[in-house]
């Protein structure tokens, strides 16, 4: 027994001597970057792995070592990057998400030579901090637009949203897609020369979580008369999808309307390719490269970085990024690649019959919006949603 | 030829976890080299990452103070006999009476004594219907604890984004206020004065169980229910004294997780730097043979592990998912010794039986 044992310590000692030539450090001549996430990690098909998209694009093209740190806890959010920033090997640190924002108030002060970044927080004001935030009322208003025409045309006289948990940042979503709602109705009377009269359905469901609360809300807005539902709480789409879809097969049918409208990530490729209308991409792959980028540039600095319409960092999803996300969707274990085709002409034949007007009018918006001309409300501050609730009303 | 004999006793459980852990490192150096990660590399990462400094030493003891004390509620009820895997839920109920404290607006230095003092009632109030349900139903104590496990995980996120929700940002409980909050030890790592608090705890346990005759009646209640009703020992007074100890002690780790560590010093949603206390204290309480001096050692032992095992992910590279396989791999050969005994004791009382 004991001789066993020392036998098979031995091997394993050996493999270990062996085994050990391959190892050794490639030093990466363009850097090294650490990505910091919160507890979520991957496989969330949105926010976070929007993150490691952004990171595996910039390893690819810039040639950028990339670390990923996830953390166990909460609590590990300040130990994971003070021990990175404490390493010395990284040329930036990366946080992805604003859970890591109190860690990172502390941490950029404790390692003044040291670059971060942090993507959905824009107060912490540090010279060795790039804050990343998004226009998430502007692409809200984009899409909202869209929802309101979509419906008239279908002739449905409610659009519905889906939000989380009732926080400032999902004010911006609110009020963005209320602004763009309107839009959506004056466009339509402008267009088709009836008048349209949208109105809006809207739930905060308290999380960001149970998926079943996302579905019992979204069958209660198509119950109500609702074409279009806004997915504004990450996985709580799920279940919207799910009411949607078994809202369409009690019809014995297949692609909507009614539709969804997906968040954060392109999730146009989820219900067959026809039951997502348009998604609202938040580019955190965008952000995250962007600032990977500055580092290697030599261009890096401290301060806030807005990204929206008008770079690219907020846009509604388009042809070019369902192939792309096709590709996200089956790494994610979400659909197989064999379904891609399939899900790609179902798409076309979605998009197609809409009037190509509409879609016209929703580049217009756009544009307007990246120039400056439409005045989108912010509604960051709790203290403006409900003068804006007031002027955009349901 | 007795002294040899009794040093010889003490020795062996050493050896004995010592070999098992040994074993356990073997595994996962093989598990890495499968993947291809270089084992030596990575365990010199972990060595270096939770013991090779001031900071990560002191990083290592943040880690080990919570599970001390969800350890030795796990351990005083293996003492008595019971199987209490309620520690989790109470952890929850624990951190949400310390935060709630703050609701009250307590004269300033009132308000630690009275949020500790909180958690630790808001634990035995969570764990007291286990007992109860043991005592006047014969619930199995492993069922009633999961159930309460998840009454409270759902309890506790209703009462994080509905009740105690910080006004400002939906995702959290308002914060500890700052009277209420333990002390940092070292200006930068996370270990606070919860330490204390947890060592305090260990040596009272360790008192109450072989120093004071509630504590023989506990232990005598967990070696021979049988034995010790005939020798007049009120087994289901027993029942009730391990859990409600268990839930305070449970209560009080809660707490001083959500007083102690920072930057957050609130109940996130989800409760991210909470879950998973209770279950972990298991571990430990295997690893320190339930044992409260043990406890102690496998705590930081444990600590050290998840510790060093943040910096194996960057260092060498190895993915947290990995590192997390490993560092189950070496806990559960580290619990092997005392699983064994366990269920031999189980064994020999079923045998008996027969």
């Amino acid at each position: 027994m004991k001789a066993g044992i020392m036998r098979i310590a031995s091997l394993v000692i050996a493999l270990f001597v062996l085994a050990g030539g391959p190892f050794v450090s490639s030093a990466s001549a363009a850097g090294k970057v650490a990505l910091v996430l919160d507890v979520g990690g991957r496989g969330d098909l949105s926010f976070n792995d929007m993150g490691f998209k952004g990171s595996d694009e910039a390893q690819a093209k810039l040639g950028v070592e990339v670390v990923e740190i996830q953390s166990n806890s909460a609590a590990d959010y300040l130990p994971n990057m003070q021990n990175a920033a404490r390493s010395g090997q990284f040329d930036l640190i990366v946080a992805v998400g604003f859970l890591l924002a109190d860690a990172m108030a502390e941490v950029a002060d404790q390692f003044p030579d040291q670059k971060f970044a942090i993507i959905d927080v824009t107060w912490l004001g540090k010279p060795n901090l790039m804050e990343i935030g998004y226009e998430e009322n502007k692409g809200s208003a984009i899409v909202g637009a869209l929802s309101s025409m979509v419906a008239a045309h279908y002739g449905y006289d409610k659009i519905g949203v889906v939000l989380g948990i009732e926080i400032p940042v999902l004010y911006k979503f609110e009020a963005g897609y209320r602004y763009g709602m309107h839009w959506g109705n004056a466009k339509y009377a402008e267009k088709t020369g009836k008048k349209s009269n949208v109105g809006l359905l809207w739930t905060y469901t308290g999380t960001f979580s149970d998926i079943a609360k996302g579905k019992a809300a979204t069958e209660a807005m198509l119950a109500q008369g609702a074409g279009i539902i806004y997915n504004v709480a990450g996985p709580l789409g799920i279940g919207d999808l799910e009411a949607i879809t078994e809202h369409l097969e009690a019809k014995n049918k297949s692609a909507g309307p009614p539709f969804m409208i997906g968040v954060d990530a392109n999730q146009d490729y989820l219900g067959d390719g026809h039951r997502v209308l348009a998604s609202m991409m938040k580019r955190v792959d965008f952000g995250v490269y962007s600032a990977i980028e500055s580092v290697v540039n030599g261009t890096f600095k401290g301060g806030v970085q807005i990204l929206g319409p008008h770079n690219g960092g907020i846009a509604m999803s388009g042809k070019q990024d369902l192939a792309d996300f096709i590709q996200f969707g089956v790494s994610g274990g979400a659909i197989s690649a064999s379904d891609s085709g399939q899900i790609t002409s179902n798409w076309d034949a979605m998009r197609k019959d809409i009037p190509q007007w509409i879609w016209d009018a929703v580049a217009e918006l756009q544009s307007e919006i990246s120039s400056g001309a439409a005045d989108v409300p912010c509604g960051w501050c709790p203290d403006t949603i409900g003068d804006i609730r007031a002027k955009y009303p349901d | 030829m007795f002294a040899s004999k009794s040093l010889k006793k003490q020795i062996e459980p050493i050896v004995e976890s010592l070999l098992a852990g040994l074993v356990g490192l073997l595994i996962g150096a093989l598990i890495m080299l499968a993947f291809g990660h270089n084992p030596l590399a990575a365990y010199r990462s972990l060595l270096l990452g939770s013991v090779g400094s001031v900071y990560s030493v002191a990083e290592s003891l943040a880690v080990a103070t919570p599970l001390i004390l969800t350890a030795l509620t796990f351990a005083v009820a293996m003492r008595g006999g019971l199987f209490n895997i309620g520690a989790e839920g109470q952890v929850y109920m624990g951190s949400l009476a310390a935060v709630s404290v703050g609701l009250l607006h307590l004269p300033a230095p009132f308000n630690l004594i009275v949020a500790l003092l909180a958690a630790m009632i808001a634990g035995i109030v969570w764990s007291l219907p286990v007992a109860l349900l043991k005592l006047g139903r014969g619930v199995h104590e492993v069922i009633s604890t999961i159930m309460f496990n998840w009454i409270a995980h759902f309890f506790a996120f209703y009462l994080i984004a509905n009740v105690l929700t910080d006004p400002k940002r939906g995702d959290r409980t308002i914060n500890i206020i700052e009277s209420a909050r333990l002390t940092r030890i070292l200006p930068t790592a996370t270990l606070n004065t919860g330490l204390f608090i947890s060592l305090l705890t260990v040596a009272i346990i360790l008192f109450l169980l072989w120093r004071t005759s509630t504590g023989f009646e506990i232990r005598a209640a967990g070696y021979n229910p049988h034995a010790s009703h005939h020798a007049g020992i009120n087994i289901r007074k027993q029942v009730l004294r391990v859990f409600l100890i268990g839930g305070a002690v449970a209560g009080l780790a809660g707490a001083i997780q959500v007083m102690g560590r920072p930057p957050y010093y609130a109940v996130m949603s989800g409760m991210p730097q909470l879950v998973n206390l209770g279950f972990d204290g298991i571990g430990v309480a295997m690893i320190g043979r339930n044992h409260p001096i043990g406890i102690v050692f496998a705590a930081l032992f444990f600590g050290g592990l998840m510790v060093g095992g943040r910096i194996m992910q960057f260092d060498p590279g190895v993915p947290f998912e990995l590192v997390r396989v490993i560092e189950g791999v070496i806990i559960l050969a580290l619990a092997v010794p005392e699983l064994r005994r366990q269920f031999s004791r189980l064994k020999g009382r079923w045998g008996r039986k027969e």
